[in-house]
C-alpha cells in the first residue's frame, strides 16, 4: 500500500503541475455550471449535485482513459514493468490520485453552487450526494480503463470527449431529462449517466439514494470491468506475450 | 552461481524469429556483454530475460524465479533502450520513487556523488537534455542498489566525461560482487567492461566466449606500419617472424606498431574464419 501511495503522489505531482490537464478537469465543469446551470430555474441543490457527478466522472474519463492509453504507449510504462511492483499498484495509484482530483474538481462546482446561491440541502443530504459521488464515479473510472485499454493513444481523447459529453448530456447531468429532446429522452433511460443523475437528485433529498439507480450503476460497473478485464488482456498479450 | 539465464530461448514475432534457441546465462560477478548488429535479437533476449516478453519455447530465470514475478525482479536495476519519464516530475522525485520499490536501496547523495547527478536533482526532467535523461536513466538502475544491472546501450547519447563516470560505476558495482548484462553497439565499451561477451547474429548465439578466450581463439597480432609502399596493416600468427623478415628485407619501418587486436578485430577475424 506505501508502494501504492509513493506511485499515487508522483502521479498527482505530474497532473498537477500540467496546466494543460488541470485548468480543463477543474476548471471546466465549474465554468460550464455558471453559464447554463445557475441562470436556469429549478431546484439549485440538484442542479448543483448533477454538475458535481459531471465533474467527477471527467476525472474518471480522462485519467483513467486517456491516461492509460497514453501510458500504453510509452517506454515509461515498460520501465515500470521492470520494477519489482504489480500491475495493481498502479492501478490502485491511478485511483488514489484520480479520488483527489474529482474531488477537487466536485467541491469546486459546489464552492461555485454556493458561491452562486439558492442551494439548500438538509443536513444528511450532504453525506449522501458524497457518498453517491463517490460509488457513482466507479462505473465510469471502469469505462475509462476499458477506453484505455481498447482506444489508441491518439485515438483516445476524442473518444473520451465523445462519450463524455454525449453521455453527460444524454443522461441529464447538464440539464432534467424531462426537459431534454424527446429523442434523448428515450434513450435517456438507458444510459449510466442517468442512473447517476437519479441517483444524486434523489441523494439531494435526503431520502436514501434509489435502490434502482444505484442497482443500475452496479450493472454496468460489471459491463465495464468486463470490458476493461479484456482490453486488458488483449493489451498484455499484444505487449508482453 | 547463476543470477539469470535464458535456457533453449525461441521467440517468434509473426513470421519473424526473433530468438532461435538461445541459451546464455549471468553469473553472480560476470559482465557479460550482449553483441550483435541492429536485429539481431539483443533487446528481445533481454525483454524475455526481464519478463516482458514469453518465450514461445525454453525457458528463462530471474534469481532462480520466473521474471514474471515481481519478486523475481527485486534485485535487477535496469536501463531501457528507449527512455521516457513524467515531464513535470524533478529527478529527485523520480530516483525516490523508484528507491522505494527495494528493500536496500542506495542513499540519494551516494548515488548522486557516484554518478554526477548533484546538478541535475532538483530539475525537471521534461527540461533536461538527451544525455542528461540517460544518465538519469543510469541512475535509476543503481538506486535499487540492485545484485544485477541490465543496460541495454546505457551510455548512448552521453558524452566522454558522462561515460566514463558510468563505467566507472559499473566495475566499482561488478568489484564489489555485482553481476552486469550489457548491450552496446560501441564494441570499445564492452571491452572496457565487459569480462565476456556472447555474440547474436539474426537471433542465434554465435559466440560466448570470455573476451580474453575470444581474442586468442583469433590467435592473431595486428602489424601497423609506414613502408615504402605506404601505410600498411595485416594480422599475423606470428607477429616476430613477420618483422624480422621486413627488417632482413631492408624494408623501412616508420611508426611500427605490435599490438593485439582488439575485441572488435578479434570478433571480426573469427567471423571470416566463419
Amino acid at each position: 500500500m506505501t508502494l501504492a501511495l509513493a506511485h499515487a503522489r508522483a502521479m498527482t505531482l505530474e497532473l498537477a503541475r500540467h496546466p494543460a490537464y488541470v485548468v480543463p478537469t477543474l476548471a471546466f465543469p465549474a465554468v460550464f455550471f455558471l453559464f447554463f446551470a445557475a441562470p436556469a430555474s429549478g431546484d439549485a441543490a440538484v442542479r448543483m449535485a448533477t454538475f458535481a457527478g459531471f465533474a467527477a466522472i471527467g476525472v474518471a474519463f480522462f485519467q483513467f482513459g486517456v491516461g492509460i492509453a497514453v501510458e500504453r504507449a510509452s517506454p515509461w510504462e515498460t520501465y515500470l514493468r521492470t520494477l519489482p511492483a504489480g500491475v495493481t499498484v498502479r492501478l490502485v495509484a491511478r485511483l488514489c490520485s484520480a479520488a483527489v482530483f474529482a474531488g477537487a474538481a466536485a467541491a469546486i462546482v459546489v464552492a461555485v453552487a454556493l458561491a452562486v446561491g439558492g442551494v439548500a440541502l438538509p443536513a444528511g443530504a450532504w453525506a449522501e450526494v458524497a457518498g453517491v459521488l463517490a460509488g457513482g464515479t466507479i462505473p465510469f473510472a471502469l469505462l475509462g480503463v476499458a477506453i484505455g485499454y481498447w482506444a489508441p493513444a491518439r485515438g483516445a481523447l476524442p473518444i473520451a470527449n465523445l462519450l463524455y459529453l454525449g453521455l453527460s448530456y444524454g443522461g441529464g447531468l447538464w440539464v432534467r431529462p424531462e426537459r431534454l429532446p424527446r429523442l434523448v429522452q428515450r434513450v435517456s433511460p438507458l444510459l449510466p449517466t442517468r442512473a447517476l443523475a437519479d441517483a444524486l437528485t434523489r441523494a439531494t433529498a435526503g431520502g436514501g439514494p434509489p435502490a434502482r439507480s444505484l442497482a443500475a450503476l452496479a450493472v454496468f460497473a460489471v459491463a465495464f470491468a468486463g470490458l476493461a478485464a479484456l482490453g486488458y488482456r488483449r493489451d498484455e498479450g499484444r505487449r508482453y506475450g | 552461481m547463476t543470477v539469470a539465464s535464458l535456457a533453449a530461448v525461441t521467440k517468434r514475432f509473426g513470421a519473424v524469429t526473433a530468438l532461435d534457441d538461445v541459451s546464455f546465462a549471468v553469473g553472480q560477478g560476470d559482465v557479460l556483454a550482449l553483441l550483435g548488429p541492429n536485429g539481431a535479437g539483443k533487446s528481445t533476449a533481454i525483454a524475455v530475460l526481464l519478463g516482458l516478453r514469453a518465450p514461445d519455447a525454453g525457458s528463462t530465470e530471474l534469481f532462480g524465479l520466473d521474471p514474471r514475478r515481481p519478486s523475481a525482479r527485486c534485485a535487477v536495476g535496469v536501463v531501457p533502450q528507449e527512455t521516457a519519464f513524467p515531464q513535470t516530475l524533478r529527478v529527485f522525485e523520480l530516483i525516490d520513487l523508484v528507491r522505494r520499490h527495494f528493500p536496500d536501496p542506495l542513499a540519494l547523495p551516494e548515488l548522486a556523488g557516484r554518478l554526477g547527478l548533484g546538478p541535475l536533482l532538483r530539475r525537471q526532467l521534461g527540461g533536461l537534455s538527451g544525455g542528461e535523461r540517460r544518465l538519469v536513466a543510469v541512475a535509476l538502475a543503481f538506486a535499487g542498489a540492485p545484485r544485477l544491472l541490465v543496460l541495454d546501450e546505457p551510455t548512448a547519447a552521453l558524452d566522454g566525461d558522462t561515460r566514463s563516470r558510468v563505467w566507472e560505476a559499473v566495475r566499482q558495482h561488478a568489484d564489489g560482487g555485482g553481476s552486469v548484462l550489457l548491450t552496446t553497439h560501441h564494441l570499445a565499451e564492452a571491452e572496457a567492461l565487459a569480462r565476456r561477451v556472447v555474440v547474436l547474429e539474426r537471433g542465434v548465439v554465435t559466440a560466448d566466449s570470455d573476451v580474453a578466450d575470444l581474442r586468442r581463439s583469433a590467435g592473431l597480432t595486428r602489424v601497423s606500419y609506414r613502408g615504402g609502399s605506404g601505410s600498411v596493416s595485416v594480422d599475423v600468427d606470428d607477429a616476430g617472424a613477420l618483422v624480422a623478415s621486413l627488417v632482413r628485407r631492408g624494408v623501412p619501418l616508420v611508426d611500427l606498431e605490435v599490438r593485439p587486436l582488439t575485441l572488435e578485430e578479434a570478433l571480426a577475424a573469427n567471423r571470416h574464419r566463419g
